[in-house]
């Protein structure tokens, strides 16, 4: 049987086309995304700097890390054309800070918004607007607009540093803000200290604590979909520690490897506007999971080694990164030294010819942003989104990453859970 | 459209929530999460229901209120308008106006409902708001244009939302300007209130981005002085705005935004090409020359000299 199924509650819509056999079990998933924005020709022709003001508007959720991507870019650029480029470390640390903040509200709004409200949903339970969540989410953008001006949609980082010049008034609020997110965390979503939930992890005790994350857990347990969800076993990091895992075998990662793929997409006859990104011409997983993997991190890798890439190690490695950002962020906030200018002016833009890559790990995964631009201007610019790699849609012989992960899952409303836990982005996809 | 009203409501300790529908057009989600920003949504829950919103829980999904068309007291618009752009398979041409009909008040969120913004730049000549296209009342709902409050902004700021939400929710009147923008939150520029306009008032221009000092007006491409939103008085995320982080206005409230050159000065014969909102070329060089004559050394200098 075919069915077709729109999914809700993502940034946008996709569409699901399952191909399920008499006992409802899922033969096959092909994954479309119906809309599209132009936002790489909306950039082009255009000056290199208004990139700043328009990259950021691909994703109302993560409009910051399309404003780190576009910032980078251009200076690489910058080196690419032969100038020199300086950014202070004071910087440096507070782009690094508002970008993790984004991942950290990222997080806490797919589990209370999209995993716990859709598996309650499937359970036939109530399920009521997280107020708890919402808040503690706007408390981590005002932490963020501290620094940024605004969430969403800030454009304070700019080639040279950044606008902003605080003082410790701003600093001091940042950690007070810092404290009662890690109160949150603490009690409401892990039901532990912070510190200890890595240990958890290690000891397989995870699922017996008490938060909002064990009860999202043991819905999946119930559902009977805790260790399902398994796909290519192959993940990539292209930003910060890049580095790609085939299995049990690592290397380096280089953005060389990337390519396209857009023989599905409508102009050339197919069903989706959503191009598939490659690595090596295969899919690989990115995002949370694999940067816990590729950086080592003790409870994931352990978490890994016994269930494997499934649904509860990919649930997991998701609130486990954002326990370490929050580590990150308060280590950051407090080593700033405010003495170091925040911008260092480089030469003026319309000198510069060149071309420019900048990559970030987002919230879901590695983000690029690629341009060649001519005395200033855009001539050309492109984007590859993280959903890109995890929701590509591959053929029978050749599966992307979620469509392997909902092959096999016992009926439809579970294949598109599982869909879930990769934290699907229409918007970012179809840019 | 006579679904009822919490005026005339019986039960005064429970009152009627109003009935909202969040629909969306071309968009980037951002005036969804801006949204969801505002600290005191709880309470705002409290007078509305979300029939239906793309990410909160709401009675109805997508596919059920393509269907249904169900009547609602609000609908939110957010997003550019194209005819042809499909939500749950449905064409928007179709889809907006019947809601629109079964609807009491509509908002037009963020300036790409409001004007076309950001994503009209793709294709101009099919995508516009839903009542204008640029400066233009010619979108698909001129003929409702009674009903709609257009709160242009890209994003919208939650805290506009929400009083425009609870002046329905009392019956009280919102005055409107010219683009049906609620006078009380865009008769202000973004200039007033900013840190700077002391800066401005002695044309000191800011040397460079990253400086709490300086103007951006002169050469950075501030767009504030001629720019409508209380930016500077709402203050975003409750604690700043984009110049008070150093970040020149880019003018996102208004039919024009996204214009070009967003972070220089366009001047002519080196003053600024684009004055102060109502204020003539030559007043402003009048006043301009007597400022600059005086040199006020406090403003040269740096506002607290041993930050470290
Ligand atoms: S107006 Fe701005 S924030 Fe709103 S949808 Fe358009 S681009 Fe996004
Ligand atoms: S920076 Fe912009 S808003 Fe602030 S005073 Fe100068 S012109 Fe006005």
């Amino acid at each position: 049987m075919i069915t077709h199924e729109l999914i809700e509650r993502i940034e946008g819509e996709a569409i699901l086309d399952f191909k399920t056999d008499k006992s409802g079990i899922v033969e096959e998933a092909d994954i479309r995304f119906v809309h599209f924005r132009g936002m790489e020709a909306i950039l082009e022709g255009r000056n290199a700097l208004d990139a700043l003001v328009i990259a950021p508007r691909v994703c109302g959720i993560c409009g910051h890390s399309h404003l780190i991507a576009a910032v980078r870019m251009i200076e690489s650029a910058y080196i690419d054309a032969g100038f020199s480029l300086t950014i202070t470390p004071k910087a440096h640390s507070i782009r690094e800070i508002t970008l993790k903040c984004e991942l950290i509200q990222n997080h806490i709004k797919w589990l209370y918004l999209v995993m716990l409200h859709e598996s309650g949903k499937l359970l036939g339970e109530e399920v009521n607007v997280s107020l708890k969540a919402l808040y503690v989410t706007s408390q981590i953008n005002q932490l963020s607009a501290l620094f940024s001006g605004q969430w969403p949609h800030s454009s304070y980082a700019i080639p040279g540093g950044v606008t902003c010049d605080p003082t410790h008034i701003e600093v001091m609020q940042a950690l007070k803000i810092l404290s009662e997110v890690e109160q949150f965390v603490g009690k409401e979503v892990l039901g532990c200290p912070l510190e200890k939930f890595e240990l958890h992890l290690k000891n397989d005790s995870h699922r017996a604590l008490e938060g909002d994350f064990s009860k999202l857990l043991h819905r999946f347990e119930r559902l009977n979909l805790l260790n399902s969800g398994k796909s290519h076993g192959r993940f990539l990091v292209l930003g910060e520690n890049a580095g790609s895992l085939d299995h049990s075998e690592r290397s380096g990662a280089d953005v060389a490897l990337v390519s396209e793929d857009s023989s599905h997409t409508f102009t050339h006859g197919g069903k989706t506007h959503a191009k598939n990104a490659l690595y090596n011409g295969a899919f690989y997983e990115t995002g949370p999971l694999a940067r816990a993997l590729i950086t080592e991190r003790q409870g994931i890798a352990s978490l890994y080694q016994r269930y494997g890439d499934c649904a509860q190690t990919r649930l997991s490695a998701r609130i486990d990164e954002m326990v370490t950002l929050i580590a990150h962020v308060r280590l950051l906030l407090t080593s700033l030294d405010l003495s170091q200018p925040s911008f260092i002016p480089p030469s003026h833009i319309e000198s510069i010819s060149g071309s420019g890559v900048g990559i970030v790990e987002a919230p879901r995964g590695s983000l690029i942003h690629r341009a060649r631009i001519e005395r200033g201007k855009i001539v050309e610019y492109s984007i590859i989104t993280p959903t890109q790699w995890n929701l590509g849609n591959g053929t029978a012989s050749n599966l992307g990453v979620a469509q392997r992960a909902m092959i096999g899952a016992e009926s439809i409303t579970k294949a598109s859970l599982i869909f879930r836990t990769f934290d699907v982005c229409s918007v970012c996809t179809t840019h | 459209m006579n679904t009822p009203s919490p005026k005339i409501s019986t039960m005064p300790s429970k009152p009627v929530k109003l009935r909202v529908i969040w629909l969306q057009g071309i968009t980037c989600n951002g005036n969804t999460h801006s949204f969801l920003n505002d600290p005191s949504l709880g309470s705002l829950l409290e007078c509305i229901e979300f029939i239906h919103h793309p990410l909160l829980p709401c009675s109805k999904t997508l596919k059920e209120v393509v269907k249904k068309l169900p009547k609602s007291d609000i609908l939110i618009f957010e997003g550019a308008y194209r005819a042809d752009f499909e939500r749950a398979e449905i064409r928007m041409e179709s889809l907006l106006m019947s809601l629109a009909l079964r609807t009491k008040h509509i908002i037009s969120l963020g300036s790409c409902a409001s004007f076309g913004g950001i994503f009209k730049e793709s294709a101009s000549e099919h995508i516009s708001g839903i009542l204008f296209d640029k400066e233009s009342e010619s979108g698909p709902l001129h003929s409702l244009r009674k009903k709609v409050i257009t709160l242009s902004g890209c994003p919208i700021h939650p805290k506009w939302i929400s009083f425009v939400i609870d002046m329905i929710v009392q019956g009280k009147k919102i005055s409107l300007d010219e683009y049906r923008r609620p006078k009380e939150l865009y008769g202000y520029l973004v200039h007033n209130g900013c840190l700077r306009n002391e800066y401005f008032e002695w044309k000191v221009d800011s040397d460079h981005f990253g400086t709490k000092e300086g103007c951006l007006y002169y050469a950075q491409g501030c767009q504030g002085p001629f720019t409508h939103g209380s930016c500077n008085k709402i203050l975003w995320n409750g604690v700043s705005s984009k110049t008070r982080s150093g970040t020149p206005c880019v003018g996102c409230t208004e039919p024009s935004f996204p214009r070009t050159e967003l972070f220089t000065t366009k001047t002519y014969m080196s003053i600024p090409a684009e004055m102060p909102l109502g204020v003539p070329k030559r007043s402003y060089l009048a006043l301009a020359g007597a400022a600059k004559s005086f040199h006020i050394k406090r403003l040269e200098g740096k506002l607290i000299d041993d930050n470290s």
